[in-house]
């Protein structure tokens, strides 16, 4: 006699081989309220996409600013845009630039504009930005730990180019606090949890249009998370940054509505999508139970999905595209914000203008082609998604009480206990893998012999870029008053040691030339530097 | 003014419950490294897990300039010097790992990298003088057995 085999989510929740009225969810209407109503579990918006689509906000940079406008101009020629049809940029830097490291310093060698952008000082914002509507233009930038200092550069050009900061709009990443995810030495969670909040207290103040945060479940789930981690440590990762703002003196109503997320779309398109209703569901009842929100903004959590890079692989790299339209078309019906398609070469390296369109075109064609974007939560009703939703939401928060228990998110992140959680998590699901138990098809099923030249395009960059970055900063250092760097550079340091408001200061030391890596390395001084977790 | 690396940016695994490589009678020790702005850590993670589970030691090192790999591997006395790089630039990190070792005079090291590696780089880094490559998708297991091969033949 055969035994029926196990059926389990990705996250390893127990799943029925069909679902009914009886296995539905068993929470009442209230638990989902119309799309556009509190818990927002189906949505932000009852308009779905009819009011404007999700904004196509591909990732891109490489180089120079000026390789990477060629970038930017190419996608928007290809149909790149924002809310309203306006331009939407997510500039990504390159690692010296997300770490603190000018593209002088021997660490960075190697390493300058390599999946990225170089932005070392003031004159590379300056023409990364030149002529656009800034009024209107929706600017990323992905930094890693200098998102201060990314953001004072660009109020800094966008107010030579005659814009206030309050005219911005655009988003922080604001992954300060993320050492627990993302192995870089890092700040203390302690400081970057205040860091985190200086930011948000400068734009709260100055830049109310400015989206000033972007909790990154999709750097949790890179880092070998399943499903339910991600969310319970995202949400974890929100409440201590809140937290944060609150001691800060910040009122909930003031900033939370400037707070987003961004989340995976990862290969169980059914756990997928219950997972982004979970987070919509926990985000409004956090803000509204413990933090006493009223503003039904700050309740709503905003999301922009990731495709995810962890489910791409290297073997048949034009299967890529195959599981990218599906994390597109499930991000879409989930009712997110705005998307980033994988290039199907993303598991290599940044794409070629060929594979970025390819991109581009994914998202294009379930917008236009498919009819899912009319309506709201289409998925909404399902036994099956109902009750998926239900479960990840209770696994997640179990989570987040087990944390609770262990005295709070920064506590487990400083023992180790969180990154030991990813850990774990990506061994078991690696062992599956190499057992062949969870089939990657072209890796360990169906694997074909690749003849060399069937592999894709590569993106190839002019050799003379880190020889020109380090021109470039040699002369910003040489013409520039040296006293006024290192008295905005202490400025920088004696402000933060005493918990002063930190934004004005790093302001000053970018007007006053000083690089991403000096101002930086001042930072560095101040908030625990060379943190890991084991 | 670039900074110096500090202290407390390693993590040592030990085979703590692992049987001892038959006929080495010790744990064979191994140094991972991995630039410290290489925010990939999946499969140095996973294949640090692994080398753990089959008996070595291994310690994690998260490096600003490549000297600090060497160094490691002098203060370890690493009978295996591995390096992760997701990131590119693996050439010129290699390049520097070999000249680094040439100078230490760790010449005799085992010296195997892993990481996004495209096919067409897997002759030139073994033309450098690293000993091992291994690309997206290789399962920990045969890192394992080419090690424990490697100290096989040449004890």
């Amino acid at each position: 006699m055969t035994t029926e085999p196990e059926l389990r989510s990705d996250a390893g929740l127990p799943l029925l081989p069909f679902y009914g009225p009886e296995t539905g969810s068993r929470r009442g209407p209230e638990a989902l309220g119309d799309p556009g109503e509190f818990p927002f579990t189906r949505g932000l918006h009852a308009t779905a996409y009819n009011r404007t689509p999700w904004m196509m906000q591909q990732v891109l940079g490489a180089g120079l600013a000026e390789q990477t406008r060629e970038i930017m101009d190419q996608l928007v020629s290809e149909g790149m845009e924002g809310y309203f049809g306006h331009k939407v940029f997510n500039v990504v830097l390159d690692n010296p630039s997300k770490g603190g490291i000018d593209p002088d310093w021997p660490e960075a060698k190697g390493h300058v504009g390599v999946g990225g952008m170089s932005l070392s000082h003031l004159d590379d914002m300056r023409r990364l930005v030149k002529g656009f509507p800034l009024e209107s233009t929706n600017f990323s930038i992905i930094t890693g730990d200098t998102c201060l200092v990314a953001l004072a550069m660009y109020v800094v050009a966008a107010e030579e180019a005659g814009y206030t900061p309050d005219q911005l709009r655009g988003n922080s990443m604001n992954w300060l606090l993320k050492s627990f995810c993302v192995d870089n030495p890092d700040f203390s969670p302690r400081g970057a949890q205040k860091m985190a909040a200086q930011l948000i207290r400068y734009c709260t103040q100055e830049m109310p249009a400015w989206n000033t945060t972007n909790f990154s479940g999709y750097l949790i789930r890179e880092a070998g998370a399943n499903a339910v981690q991600e969310l319970a440590f995202t949400m974890a990762w929100g409440a201590a940054v809140i937290e944060e703002c609150i001691a800060q003196g910040l009122e909930i109503d003031a900033f939370a509505p400037r707070l987003g997320f961004q989340i995976a779309f990862h290969n169980d398109f059914f756990e997928e999508v219950a997972k982004l209703r979970a987070l919509r569901r926990m985000w409004a009842t956090l803000l509204h139970d413990r933090f006493g929100a009223t503003n039904k903004k700050s309740m709503q959590a905003r999301v922009h999905v990731h495709t995810a890079g962890d489910t791409l692989l290297f073997q048949q790299p034009q299967n890529n595209i195959v599981r990218v339209s599906l994390q597109t078309l499930g991000a879409v019906l989930a009712g997110v914000q705005s998307i980033h398609t994988c290039a199907y070469t993303e598991s290599v390296e940044i794409p070629t203008p060929e594979q970025a369109r390819l991109a581009l075109r994914t998202q294009q064609i379930v917008l236009h082609e498919t009819n899912v974007a009319q309506i709201a939560d289409p998925l909404g009703g399902s036994w099956y998604l109902e009750s998926l939703t239900d479960e990840v939401e209770d696994a997640a928060q179990a989570l987040i009480d087990e944390i609770e228990r262990k005295g709070g998110f920064v506590g487990a992140i400083e023992s180790g206990w969180v990154k030991g959680q990813l850990v774990d998590e990506l061994v078991k699901k690696h062992d599956l893998i190499d057992s062949g138990e969870l089939v990657r098809v072209g890796l360990n099923k169906y694997v074909t012999e690749e003849a060399p030249e069937s592999r894709p395009a590569r993106f190839t960059m002019p050799p003379e870029i880190e020889q020109e970055a380090i021109r470039r900063i040699t002369e910003w250092r040489e013409d520039r008053d040296q006293k006024a760097v290192a008295s905005t550079l202490d400025a920088v340091r004696a402000t933060a040691l005493e918990d002063g408001y930190l934004m004005p200061t790093v302001l000053d030391a970018v007007r006053a030339k000083a690089t991403q890596g000096e101002i930086m390395n001042a930072l560095k001084d101040v908030y625990g530097w060379g943190f890991v977790t084991n | 003014m670039p900074r110096e690396s500090l202290a407390g940016e390693v993590t040592r695994g030990h085979p703590l419950h692992a049987p001892e490589p038959s006929g080495s009678g010790e744990h064979l020790r191994v140094v991972l490294g991995k630039k410290r702005f290489d925010a990939h850590d999946v499969g140095a993670r996973y294949v640090m897990r692994k080398l753990v589970d089959a008996g070595m030691e291994v310690v994690f090192i998260r490096f600003a300039l490549i000297q600090e790999l060497v160094d490691a591997a002098i203060q370890e006395d690493a009978q295996v010097i591995s390096l992760s790089v997701l990131t590119g630039g693996h050439l010129v990190l290699a390049a520097d790992l070999m000249d680094g070792l040439r100078a230490a005079g760790l010449d005799d090291r085992l010296v195997i990298i892993g990481g996004v590696i495209a096919d067409e780089d897997h002759a030139k880094l073994l033309a450098l003088g690293v000993d091992g490559v291994f690309g997206p998708g290789s399962k920990p297991e045969t890192i394992v057995t080419f090690i424990n091969e490697w100290f096989g033949t040449k004890s």
